[in-house]
């Protein structure tokens, strides 16, 4: 039986308490139902692990989309998602291309972008009985968005994928396709970051990005600036509370993220409160060729 | 006349994965009677570890897989620590476990909802849920309604579960506190109190909804998918959640099932070798152990066809995961399906669950949680443990205080394996032989028993080609 847009809110309200929706989100969900569906969003993933997408999953916040449930829901038309989509095979490609030719979608690239091998160390499906590369997939499908989004630091510059010596030729988008990207860093982003640029996006209000193609908005601050542990005293091994790791290697004073005061998992814990270390994952570098320096006797 | 069906993307998995499936009438009967399982990316990890500081391992082989990265760091810092000899504490043994433990729940929630669910039900008439394919979707009335409201909640508690595991392991995916010597996390008092809170609010979940709801898929499908997707019948589990510094007592323990049978056979690490006879790799690396194995990209390669090799244990096909797990520890031996593997996967969650409950209390607060680590100039080492999805081995050898090999062989390369040398299917392959097909061109039973062994095949993977002149019909019509 098909369920219809309207019965799923009915459902949505009627476990409410298992949701925790406020009578506010129920209001936003009406008003959704008032709506069309939010932008064409087409995120497609190529040389990567999925943990972005992972990360994204685990938003929630108390702004609007306050979970990813809300983000589906109530924000975007997720036309195309390889872990989400109900479809699969050449329906899947079908939707992919009614929504490049309807235009003015946004572009979601998770994963870096293999060149050796004639591209075909990663393909994204196949159409008309032909592979296609992933590269060749996202060079088209960029022709008629409205933005394109590189996602996590793989498809931003290379990341992990692109690592020496970058045995499948990995690029960053915005290199394959020869202009600018936004570049949402992170290995992988904070659901906050990629939410926040989305919304800004939609809203016209992304303001001005950095020459890595970051927003300042996001990526401004350096970690170890705001950490709590600055000036704090040096810790040569691990398993220590309190102390700055910068001596095992914390790459926190050549690292742009929030962190610090954003915090990870619903505000939980972040790598630093661990007492383990920053290693530079919203950084054009990284994977630097070592992330972590050997301990020393205290 | 048989027809060669293809399916590329094969979605709501983890990484890239393409089915060509032939389909022809058997007695009567239109089903699968050939398949074949081809990865779609390559990334080479092992070649970017080479020469690397040992050190680094944890953090790059998490990021093979946002899924199960908690699993390569278990892997990879076990390694590390048998390279050097080193005993972790307590407190490191059982966070790891703690991190480990909740990212299974995650991901096995995640499996069932997300993943596999709608290729019994039908969602809402809004993206990612539509398009579908509109085939045999027998849950009616109230229970599809329960089950389409249940996948929202689920998104709340795989989050949750994330939140859980990042009390200690720093963030989620890929966390940082998994490092050679231990742990770096402090068992807080505050964290073990929010652990607790937020691990019986999930078994309050396990039991009372995710249970009940694979029991409603077994009223509406089990008649039929518990004789569907059989594959081989080996079982192959290489035990995880060491309950002791020994590591030789286990929650869920090794062994083996040949052919389904009930009594467990012992585990022989050292007959497992890596075949590339039809996979994309320079055939000279054939048939090695993991421990000397090498990863050689050969492409174009005559008759090759994916990116995966295929693990063999004495020659012989097995299948991962947690059926696997549970038959070999005696917790679940009813029978190897479709509908046994989401069986399993659930009861797996609720024990598991239940562990952690108790884990969490045997924490020292005052305690070590971490030994200085010296890195050996010169050693091998394995580390072997489970991914939510089935076995995972890493394999190491340190040289001048360098990484000199690292081979990593995933539960998926297991189960999506392609054929070996003497041309036996891989678990997934072989699974699908004799499954019926309503429809060539909307194939869900194709999907049901792939998605039942939750494949993720971000290791390596891709590509096959149908024989030449072969039809190949291309599913799916969009319909606006």
């Amino acid at each position: 039986m098909n369920i219809s847009r309207r019965d799923f809110l009915r459902l949505c309200t009627a476990s409410s308490a298992a949701l925790a929706l406020s009578p506010l989100d129920i209001f936003r969900l009406e008003q959704a139902l008032a709506n069309p569906a939010g932008p064409s969003v087409l995120w497609l993933q190529g040389a990567g692990c999925t943990g972005c997408s992972v990360s994204l999953l685990n938003r929630v916040a108390p702004t609007a989309p306050t979970t990813a449930a809300d983000l589906l829901i109530n924000t975007i038309n997720l036309a195309y998602h390889p872990n989400l989509m109900a479809t699969a095979g050449d329906t899947a490609v079908a939707v992919a291309r009614q929504v490049y030719n309807a235009g003015g979608y946004v572009l979601a690239v998770e994963g870096g972008i293999p060149t050796a091998f004639g591209g075909n160390a990663c393909w994204a499906w196949a159409e008309n009985g032909h592979d296609v590369t992933f590269a060749d997939a996202v060079t088209s499908l960029s022709s008629r968005a409205a933005a394109v989004l590189s996602v996590g630091t793989c498809a931003a510059w290379g990341g992990i994928s692109a690592a020496y010596p970058n045995p499948t030729g990995v690029k960053g988008v915005s290199t394959v396709l020869g202009k600018a990207t936004v570049n949402i860093p992170g290995c992988p982003p904070h659901p906050d970051w990629m939410v926040w640029t989305i919304a800004k996006l939609l809203t016209g209000s992304l303001g001005s990005l950095d020459e890595y193609g970051r927003p300042r908005g996001l990526f401004s601050k350096k970690v170890h600036d705001i950490c709590p542990r600055k000036d704090k005293g040096e810790t040569k091994t691990y398993g220590v509370d309190g102390r700055c790791m910068k001596e095992l290697g914390c790459k926190g004073p050549d690292t742009k993220a929030d962190c610090p005061t954003l915090q990870w998992n619903n505000g939980v814990n972040w790598c630093v409160d661990a007492n383990s270390l920053c290693i530079g994952c919203t950084n054009p570098t990284f994977p630097a060729q070592s992330l972590r320096k050997k301990e020393e006797a205290p | 006349m048989p027809t060669v069906i293809s399916i590329d993307p094969v979605t709501r998995l983890e990484g890239h994965l393409k089915i060509e499936a032939t389909v022809d009438y058997v007695q009567g009967v239109q089903q699968v009677v050939d398949a074949h399982a081809v990865g779609t990316m390559f990334r080479g990890l092992e070649t970017i570890l080479m020469n690397r500081n040992p050190l680094d391992a944890p953090d790059i082989t998490q990021r093979i897989c946002g899924v199960c990265p908690v699993s390569h760091g278990m892997a990879s810092s076990t390694a590390l620590d048998r390279a050097a000899n080193v005993a972790i504490p307590d407190n490191a043994r059982i966070m790891r476990n703690l991190v480990l433990g909740s990212n299974f729940i995650q991901s096995h929630i995640l499996h069932f909802y997300h993943l596999a669910l709608q290729d019994f039900v039908e969602g809402p008439d809004m993206a990612p849920w539509q398009p579908s394919w509109h085939v045999d979707k027998r849950v009616t009335g109230g229970d599809s309604q329960t089950l389409v409201s249940h996948y929202v909640t689920a998104l709340d508690m795989r989050r949750k579960a994330h939140e859980m595991g990042a009390l200690f392991g720093g963030r989620l995916p890929h966390p940082p506190a998994f490092v050679p010597g231990g742990f770096t996390t402090t068992p807080r008092p505050d964290r073990i109190s929010k652990f607790r809170a937020y691990i019986d609010e999930l078994i309050s979940f396990i039991d009372t909804t995710y249970l009940p709801d694979v029991a409603t898929l077994e009223h509406y499908y089990g008649a039929e998918y518990s004789q569907i997707g059989r594959g081989t019948g080996n079982l192959l589990a290489y035990g995880v959640f060491d309950l002791d510094s020994t590591g030789q007592k286990k929650l869920l323990k090794p062994g083996r099932a040949v052919n389904g049978g009930n009594a467990a056979q012992t585990l022989d690490v050292n007959a497992i070798t890596e075949q590339v006879s039809y996979s994309w790799y320079d055939n000279r690396t054939n048939n090695l152990r993991p421990s000397a194995g090498a990863t050689t990209p050969q492409f174009p390669k005559n008759g090759a066809y994916s990116w995966l090799k295929a693990p063999r244990y004495n020659g012989a096909a097995y299948e991962a995961g947690p059926l696997a797990r549970m038959w070999v520890n005696g917790d679940y031996q009813y029978g190897i399906s479709v509908m046994d593997r989401h069986h399993a996967r659930a009861r797996e969650a609720q024990k598991v669950a239940n562990a952690l409950r108790d884990w969490v209390g045997q924490l020292n607060t005052g305690g070590a949680v971490h030994r200085r680590y010296a890195t050996p100039s010169t050693a091998t080492s394995v580390g072997l443990t489970e991914a939510p999805r089935g076995a995972l081995g890493h394999w190491l050898r340190i040289a001048n205080g360098k990484i000199a090999n690292y081979q990593v062989v995933t539960p998926t390369c297991w189960n999506a394996s392609p054929r070996d040398a003497s041309g036996k299917r891989g678990p997934i392959e072989e699974a699908l032989i004799g499954t019926p097909v309503i429809d060539v061109v909307q194939p869900i039973e194709v999907l049901r028993v792939i998605h039942s062994f939750d494949p993720c095949l971000s290791c390596a993977v891709h590509v096959m080609r149908p024989a030449e002149g072969a039809k190949i019909f291309h599913l799916g019509h969009y319909r606006a």
